[in-house]
């Protein structure tokens, strides 16, 4: 295992990208993102350009302040135009503020606007910044911020002095008995609520689903279906990621005394099945997962026979390449290099120890060096990040968007099976248009 | 029946302003297109980490896989002693050093780089590794961080221009300098096609595309040309002006659109390079009779199918000044309403709009370019790729002619020019027969309650219009006869 600091500049999206689908995450949230032209340009023209055709890359629930450099807001100024703004939108209940440092710089105390509106508006205010001081931003940042946020907000949480056995027979009834019998094991063992946090990318409840087959319950989710249902996070939750660079996130619920699961990411088979395993050892139960997801595993066996062997690069831009190529290369493909925008070795501890050996991490990759490695080494699919993926096209590599990848839902089994579906779909294609005699 | 409400005029305070949209990107980004174009000169855009994003735009817009010479000089804290990207005056350094191809390095400030108001460094760039020839430094001094994408692009490459030109001797046969549009405006490399044939077909030749295309050579050698032909005044106004102002080299400006435009550009350059008039005269009949079928399908029409018919147009300030000539003109079409989003080019459009239209304006935000299009009720809408929206409401056929209007074609079409005006010929005709065989459904004829319109009165001035339309179609949608309050409280978000 080689991890190398390549110190360059990466080819990230900003994480202003996010914005549109962080408001569409936020049912009851109005999102104002406040700047120059640019934050503007990066939020709401840029996804519409890079994918013309999605229509969750141009929420109507994302609003945009543009000030002016030569006028800078009075003080006040701002907060009436937020409270305008969210007396135009029915049933806003939570408005999300996204201020950087443009906005800082032409004096504004998004803070205190955001406070005044808040008051004004009786509703809940949050300011995130999109900004990053430091190298390494990836387009989750701002997810992680505002995802951080809402886990303060939640509700406390306050183990009840009960023992579980009372509470199952409140819930009484025939079935429920009958339930209880059958997860005698389980009833042993602690009850603490499993709250999942992280963006699902669509495929949240199959991963509830697969956590409810293991016997696990999730009590809550963030983002859940609005900013008004949060679960209660405190001593006592359990508390699972599903997507690596949630930092912020997780001291947020670690401050509250949850417990945080460092685990593998539900991302893959081999994923899934060990988030699964300790999320059951955190709660202190046995668990069946390895048997379950090794005859999953089988089943798949046609899609990983197209995947079997094949070269595969992962330039590296969202956050999430570490666990994708740690599949990939459980399902038998051998991985170049794996590109990290940002490496955080404490949430990624155990992918990279998964990861094996002869993979090669390079972190902050400068796009440049990337492509000359990618061209020398020839690989069979390159994972690439937005910048390259024309230019690697027009070198005839076979190239998919990592965005793609995330975009048909990666969490879970059938995630899994999704991801190597899409693999098998990409090399399916190019072996059809390379038959055609041009 | 009561009716929607005019439009009345959201005024922001000072400065600020809430949007949904922009038409215009960022300074930056404008000068980033303008200079991407050019060879040889390889742009330092500092930015904060989270503000890299033109690699992905270019590719996503141009899609013919060379990476832009675009590099970024992260704004952020770098530990001392630190090699990598931050330190601003070695990035500039390596820009040169690392990129054998580089001979100008452009320096671009992000707008919160701008904002943070840092001190520019000026090193002494390493010269070039073959020709040992100097790299120079450019930087767009007027470039501040309040202005749009385009005059943000006409002010650097007049900065580019100023850098490189030098005083030479006058070509001995005529030659021109074409400005055109910068990269990934619709078309922009079929505009400079169709300029440079038509030049050739009359005895011009071409001494510099700019910017599209052009070399750090052909910037230096820019005064040789007899004239300078402004195709696109958006971006090529003040680097021609100063041409004018410094080597005296004259300038065409008229918008090269449909069949009288462009008759009307080649006669001037012919005036300009002393060419014989009967020869430009035959040259333009020719093109007439072969090429142009603008002024043949104006007589084809029957008067009857374009009677009454009304056209809006909304766009930048060449695309929507040419096309509402053309329109109007040319072809007889009344042009209902002519808008432009270059809100520091108003008085310009607004002076020229006049020949064409009653109606012209000027706006920045969309939700008030869409209430006043709406209002004007055309049966044929030119736009940018926003006002699709508008199109659909009012259940018209819609042409996005004008910038921004997303990715480049993969086979490119000119609107300037006389295979342009042929082409404008064809959407037309598409466009009009669409709209005969649809009658119009507009959704604006359902009529609203008191209370209905009570409750859009009680919507910021700024949603109003996305409000209504959004009303209009969910009322139409569900077959509703009238918008009541519940209509109209069911429709929103």
């Amino acid at each position: 295992m080689t991890i190398l600091n390549e110190s360059g500049v990466p080819d990230v999206l900003s994480p202003l990208y996010a914005v549109n689908a962080l408001a569409e995450m936020l049912p009851d949230a109005m999102v104002v993102v406040v700047g120059t032209r640019l934050e503007t340009y990066l939020s709401r023209t840029l996804p519409a350009d890079l994918f013309s055709n999605a229509k969750v890359q141009d929420s109507p629930k994302v609003l945009s302040v543009i000030l002016d450099p030569e006028a800078p807001p009075e003080q006040g100024e701002l907060a009436s135009q937020l409270v305008e703004a969210a007396a135009g939108i029915r049933g806003v209940e939570f408005l999300l503020v996204v201020a950087g440092h443009s906005a800082e710089l032409l004096g504004v105390n998004a803070e205190f606007e955001a406070h005044l509106a808040s008051r004004r508006l009786s509703l809940q205010t949050k300011v995130v910044s999109p900004d990053a001081n430091s190298p390494g931003c990836l387009c989750t940042d701002l997810e992680d911020r505002v995802l951080a946020a809402l886990v303060e907000a939640c509700p406390q949480y306050t183990p009840k002095p009960a023992s579980s056995d009372s509470a199952a027979f409140k819930r009484g009834g025939f079935l429920g008995g009958l339930s209880l019998r059958g997860r005698s094991r389980a009833d042993e063992a602690r009850e603490d609520p499993v709250v999942l946090l992280g963006p699902s990318f669509g495929a949240g409840d199959e991963l509830a689903g697969d956590l409810k087959r293991a016997g696990i319950e999730v009590a809550g989710r963030v983002p859940g279906t609005g900013s008004v249902d949060l679960p209660q996070i405190g001593e006592g939750t359990i508390v699972a990621l599903s997507d690596p660079h949630l930092a912020t996130v997780a001291r947020a619920a670690e401050k509250r005394g949850a417990k945080v699961v460092r685990t593998l990411m539900p991302l893959g088979m081999d994923g899934t099945s060990r988030f699964i395993q300790d999320i059951s050892a955190a709660l202190g139960q046995d668990s069946e997962e390895p048997a379950r997801s090794q005859e999953m595993w089988q089943r798949l066996e046609r899609l990983r026979s197209r995947i079997r062997g094949k070269r595969v690069f992962f330039a590296g831009d969202t956050g999430f390449e570490v666990s994708l190529a740690r599949f990939l290369a459980n399902a038998g493909a051998v991985v170049l290099e794996v590109g990290a925008p940002r490496l955080d070795r404490k949430a990624l501890g155990p992918e990279i120890q998964a990861l094996g050996a002869d993979v090669d991490i390079v972190e902050s990759p400068d796009w440049r060096g990337q492509m000359k490695r990618i061209d020398e080494s020839r690989p069979d699919l390159v994972i690439t990040s937005p910048g390259l993926y024309v230019p690697l096209v027009a070198r005839g590599h076979l190239c998919r968007s990592s965005l793609d990848i995330l975009k048909s839902g990666v969490h879970g089994y059938e995630g899994a099976r999704r991801i190597l579906e899409l693999f098998a779909q990409t090399f399916d294609r190019a072996d059809a248009l390379d038959s055609v005699h041009l | 029946m009561i009716g929607p409400t005019p439009w009345t005029p959201y005024i922001s305070n000072a400065g600020m302003r809430i949007l949904r949209n922009t038409y215009e990107g960022p300074g930056s980004h404008g000068i980033l297109r303008t200079v991407a174009g050019i060879k040889g000169v390889h742009s330092v855009l500092r930015a904060l980490p989270s503000e890299g994003y033109f690699q992905a735009a270019f590719g996503a817009g141009e899609r013919d896989g060379e990476p832009a010479a675009v590099t970024i000089s992260p704004l952020m804290e770098t530990p001392d002693g630190s090699l990598s990207p931050g330190d601003l005056e070695r990035d500039l350094t390596r820009a040169a050093m690392n990129h054998p191809e580089t001979e100008t390095v452009m320096l671009v400030h992000s707008e919160t780089s701008l904002l943070a108001n840092e001190e520019a460094p000026s090193p002494t760039l390493p010269p070039h590794p073959e020709t040992g020839q100097e790299t120079k430094l450019v930087t767009c001094e007027q470039a501040t961080a309040g202005i749009g994408e385009l005059e943000a692009a006409d002010l650097a490459l007049e900065a580019l221009v100023r850098a490189h030109a030098t005083l030479m001797e006058r070509s001995p046969e005529p030659t021109v300098n074409v400005f055109g549009p910068p990269l990934l405006n619709p078309g922009a490399a079929a505009e400079y096609a169709e300029t440079v044939r038509l030049l050739t077909l009359i005895g011009v030749e071409v001494n510099a595309c700019v910017p599209l295309g052009a070399n750090v050579r052909d910037l230096s050698q820019l005064s040789q040309a007899w004239a300078n032909v402004l195709l696109y005044r958006e971006v090529g106004d003040s680097a021609t002006l100063y041409l004018q102002d410094t080597f005296g080299t004259p300038r065409v400006t008229t918008p090269m659109i449909g069949a009288a435009g462009t008759g009307s550009v080649l006669r001037t350059i012919g005036g300009l390079c002393e060419l014989d008039t009967n020869k430009i005269q035959r040259a333009i009949w020719s093109e007439l009779g072969q090429t142009s079928k603008l002024p043949w399908f104006s007589r084809l029409i029957a008067p009857e199918s374009l009677r009454g018919k009304r056209a809006a147009i909304f766009g930048d300030l060449t695309y929507t000044l040419g096309l509402g000539y053309a329109l109007a003109r040319e072809v007889g079409l009344e042009v209902a309403c002519a808008g432009t989003y270059l809100e520091h080019l108003e008085q310009d459009f607004l002076f020229h709009t006049n020949s064409f239209t009653d109606q012209a304006f000027v706006t920045g935000n969309p939700e008030e370019a869409a209430a006043r299009l709406e209002e004007a009720n055309p049966d044929v809408l030119i736009g940018t790729r926003v006002e699709r929206e508008v199109a659909d409401t009012l259940g018209i056929p819609f042409l996005p002619l004008c910038a921004p209007a997303g990715p480049k074609a993969f086979v490119e079409r000119p609107l300037m020019g006389y295979v342009g005006s042929s082409v404008l010929a064809d959407l037309l005709e598409e466009a009009l027969n669409r709209g005969q065989e649809k009658p119009k459904t507009s959704s604006r004829e359902i009529p609203w309650t008191d209370e209905a319109m009570e409750g859009l009165e009680e919507t910021p001035a700024f949603l109003r219009g996305r409000t209504r339309r959004l009303a209009e179609e969910y009322a139409k949608e569900t077959y509703a006869g009238e918008i009541t309050r519940d209509v109209l409280e069911r429709s929103r978000l």
